[in-house]
């Protein structure tokens, strides 16, 4: 049979072929070249200079200066890097299983699943902007919650700008929304778990949480995956909310809003591509030795 | 048509050639709209969307169109949105002219060549303006690039009413002792006796601006925003000390409430003073004549009797006309119209009060409140701009505007945050 595949495999190209194939694949490459890699490459590059973003002849080399202008410098970096590792925890060990939690009480059809899972899946259609105007609207100090605890303005409870509630409110303000969205995931994933597995498990006398645990959670590998590196690229990358909330403008930080703070407004600072380059390295690193370590996995 | 094509076998390569060259076209053709300086409608940037600056700025677009026939577009953005993205937007597609500050700000993108040099509307309106006008108009090289609107100034805005039931008279304040008894009297009436706002990461500048003026100067005070002082010096620290002792008598929720929340604990009598610019009489004025009757100004107290009540900030606002605007002259025309006393008589006329720069304001026709702001403001003899408009870009907004706020959070880290802030000085790029 392999013999016969053989010769089948090796395809001659026409020279109309190799013209379409070049086509279908030169446009898509030149795009995602001139859109991703170079701009990426020129952030790289750019964050080892001085430049306000407007004239080229006015780049001029820094060195390391805006790394080590971060590192020495600047206390908000350090502080929202704080903020960004309580975010990846939180959504680690709260939003995520929350979500996990869900999508495997809904797999299991309790009554009102139907009901739940709208509920839980609506938050995901909407953007994280939108989400923050809800929240802001709702937090605000002439809001509706303050006005509900009946606070005139110079009372009211500072839900964003008091360090006790602040990062808290926006976490609640994220998960909200991520653990519909790991819901979902998670329940795509559990619908195509093989029905019998589980059904051998329960004659087996396994109670519902070792089923869940032995056979059901190993089944999930590939959506697990997923999961996991989605987790830390919505931790990191985090920003809309904050920026939405905060306007851009000081605020809590976070490590996408001083990258932006440092590149827009007014005379931008290399400093954003630093950060950027910084964020960059902080998302990419875990995620490859993750993956990394569960194809060599696969491969056992 | 529709038959034509059927019939006609459309070969996908060629199509596919089109779309590329086509995109390619695109592309281009809008990279050269930016060069070009033909005739078309003139569009005009405002950076506000609140309801009074709409009316004045529609006014005077409506009056240029009738005047001349020229056809212009409106477009309004969000001011820290607006304000965030300028950079981008001046070196994209802006529009021919917006709306801006003067100052600092507005050399600073006149040195980067995305301003049009605007000396032959000068030539024209200057007559109208005082020489302190002109001076704020012009950039690095001596050319003009800026046509003034309207100015204000910043003070101690309070109602009348209020500190009248409370016993207050506020023009007796004069200096900080005063003041410390008058905040002391309305904190013991459980009132908010100086509202705080620092939401948007600026409002808060003022105060500073102020303080360090009042205590240490108008010299060091520019100095200090030129880098030519530091801000480790122990006079900063003792601008500080006072901010300190102030901050008994604010809301909590200073992080919470941008500028307008503050505005409207005024407004509603929960708070007693108010330091801000009197561009918000116009929303006084909104709600009732009563509630704009009720507003007043006095100058921030002496603290100093060196430099007594010498310095204001009162930051001026117009026009600039972008270099890479569609329609370059059509966009000079709108502002040398909107400079001119007749530009200025269409904002008069909505009825929203403003504090003209030109001089064909007759200022026997301001209302009481106007008549007290320029009061205020003659009795200052160093006009500063405002701390984010005197100071690096990269250094107000980034660097100063989070360590205040976070100053907020811990007053007592005042050295630690003066030691960053000058570190963070010092890492600045090179202009």
């Amino acid at each position: 049979m392999a013999g016969k595949t053989a010769p089948r495999r090796r395809r001659f190209f026409s020279r109309q072929d190799k013209i379409t194939l070049g086509f279908f694949i030169g446009i898509p490459t030149f795009f995602h070249i001139a859109l991703v890699w170079f701009p990426a490459l020129a952030t790289i590059a750019l964050s080892f200079t001085y430049w306000t973003g407007i004239r080229v002849e006015d780049i001029q080399f820094a060195g390391v200066a805006n790394y080590e202008n971060i590192f020495l410098n600047t206390p908000r970096f350090w502080e929202a890097l704080g903020v960004n590792t309580i975010w990846i925890l939180w959504f680690f060990f709260i939003a995520t299983p929350l979500g996990v939690l869900l999508a495997y009480q809904i797999d299991r059809e309790i009554r009102g699943h139907k009901f739940y899972q709208s509920a839980y899946f609506l938050p995901v259609v909407l953007s994280l902007a939108v989400t923050g105007i809800i929240w802001k609207f709702l937090l605000r100090p002439d809001g509706f919650v303050n006005g509900l605890l009946g606070l005139p303005t110079a009372e009211a409870i500072s839900f964003f700008g008091d360090d006790r509630y602040n990062i808290w409110v926006i976490m609640i303000m994220a998960s909200w929304r991520h653990i519909g969205y790991i819901m979902l995931l998670y329940l795509a994933g559990l619908k195509a778990v093989d029905a019998s597995l589980r059904e051998a498990a329960t004659i087996d006398g396994a109670t519902e949480w070792q089923t869940f645990r032995k056979v059901v959670f190993p089944a999930m590998r590939p959506v697990n995956v997923i999961v996991i590196v989605i987790t830390i690229i919505e931790s990191l990358r985090a920003f809309d909310l904050v920026y939405i909330v905060y306007g851009g403008r000081g605020g809590l930080p976070i490590l996408g809003v001083l990258v932006f703070e440092s590149i827009a407004g007014e005379g931008a600072s290399m400093k954003g591509a630093a950060y950027a380059v910084i964020l960059f390295l902080l998302s990419i690193v875990p995620i490859i030795t993750y993956l990394q370590q569960q194809f060599r996995e696969d491969v056992k | 048509m529709l038959n034509n094509i059927s019939n006609h076998e459309v070969d996908r390569r060629l199509l596919l050639k089109g779309a590329a060259a086509g995109g390619l076209g695109i592309a281009g053709a809008t990279m050269l709209a930016g060069c070009a300086s033909g005739t078309g409608p003139i569009s005009f940037g405002s950076r506000s969307v609140d309801e009074n600056p709409t009316k004045q700025f529609q006014a005077l677009v409506a009056a240029y169109e009738a005047k001349t026939g020229n056809e212009v577009t409106y477009n309004a953005t969000e001011s820290n949105a607006f304000q965030n993205n300028l950079s981008q937007y001046l070196q994209g597609t802006p529009d021919d002219c917006f709306q801006w500050f003067a100052g600092y700000r507005m050399q600073f993108f006149a040195d980067q060549d995305l301003l049009v040099d605007i000396s032959d509307v000068w030539d024209e309106i200057g007559d109208q303006y005082n020489d302190s006008y002109k001076i704020a108009s012009t950039g690095l090289d001596g050319k003009q690039y800026f046509v003034p609107q309207s100015w204000y100034p910043w003070g101690l805005h309070f109602r009348k009413s209020m500190m009248a039931e409370v016993g207050l008279n506020p023009e007796d304040i004069y200096n900080w002792d005063d003041f410390m008894g008058a905040l002391t009297e309305l904190k013991a009436k459980g009132l908010i006796g100086f509202i705080g706002t620092d939401a948007g990461g600026w409002e808060a500048m003022g105060t500073f601006d102020i303080l360090n003026a009042r205590i240490n100067g108008y010299q060091f005070h520019v100095d200090l925003l030129g880098g030519r002082e530091k801000w480790t010096d122990d006079r900063v620290k003792e601008v500080f000390r006072h901010w300190e002792m102030l901050v008994p008598f604010m809301n909590e929720n200073v992080l919470d409430l941008e500028w307008d929340g503050g505005r409207d604990m005024l407004l509603s009598r929960q708070g007693g003073f108010l330091l801000m610019g009197s561009w918000f009489g116009a929303d006084f004025l909104s709600v009732s004549q009563e509630d704009y009757d009720d507003l007043w100004i006095v100058p921030f107290p002496e603290i100093n009797p060196d430099h007594a009540r010498d310095t204001i900030d009162a930051p001026i606002d117009g026009f600039c006309v972008a270099k890479n605007g569609a329609n370059i002259d059509g966009g000079k025309d709108l502002i040398k119209f909107a400079g001119d006393a007749e530009g200025m008589q269409a904002m008069l006329d909505t009825g929203v009060p403003m504090t003209s720069a030109n001089n064909n304001q007759d200022t026997s026709t301001y209302d009481p409140f106007q008549t007290q702001q320029l009061a205020v403001m003659n009795e200052a003899k160093y006009i500063t701009q405002f701390l984010d408009r005197d100071t690096r870009p990269d250094f107000a907004g980034p660097i100063v505007g989070p360590a205040i706020q976070d100053w907020f959070k811990d007053t007592s880290s005042t050295d630690s945050m003066l030691e960053s802030l000058q570190a963070q000085w010092d890492a600045l790029p090179p202009l």
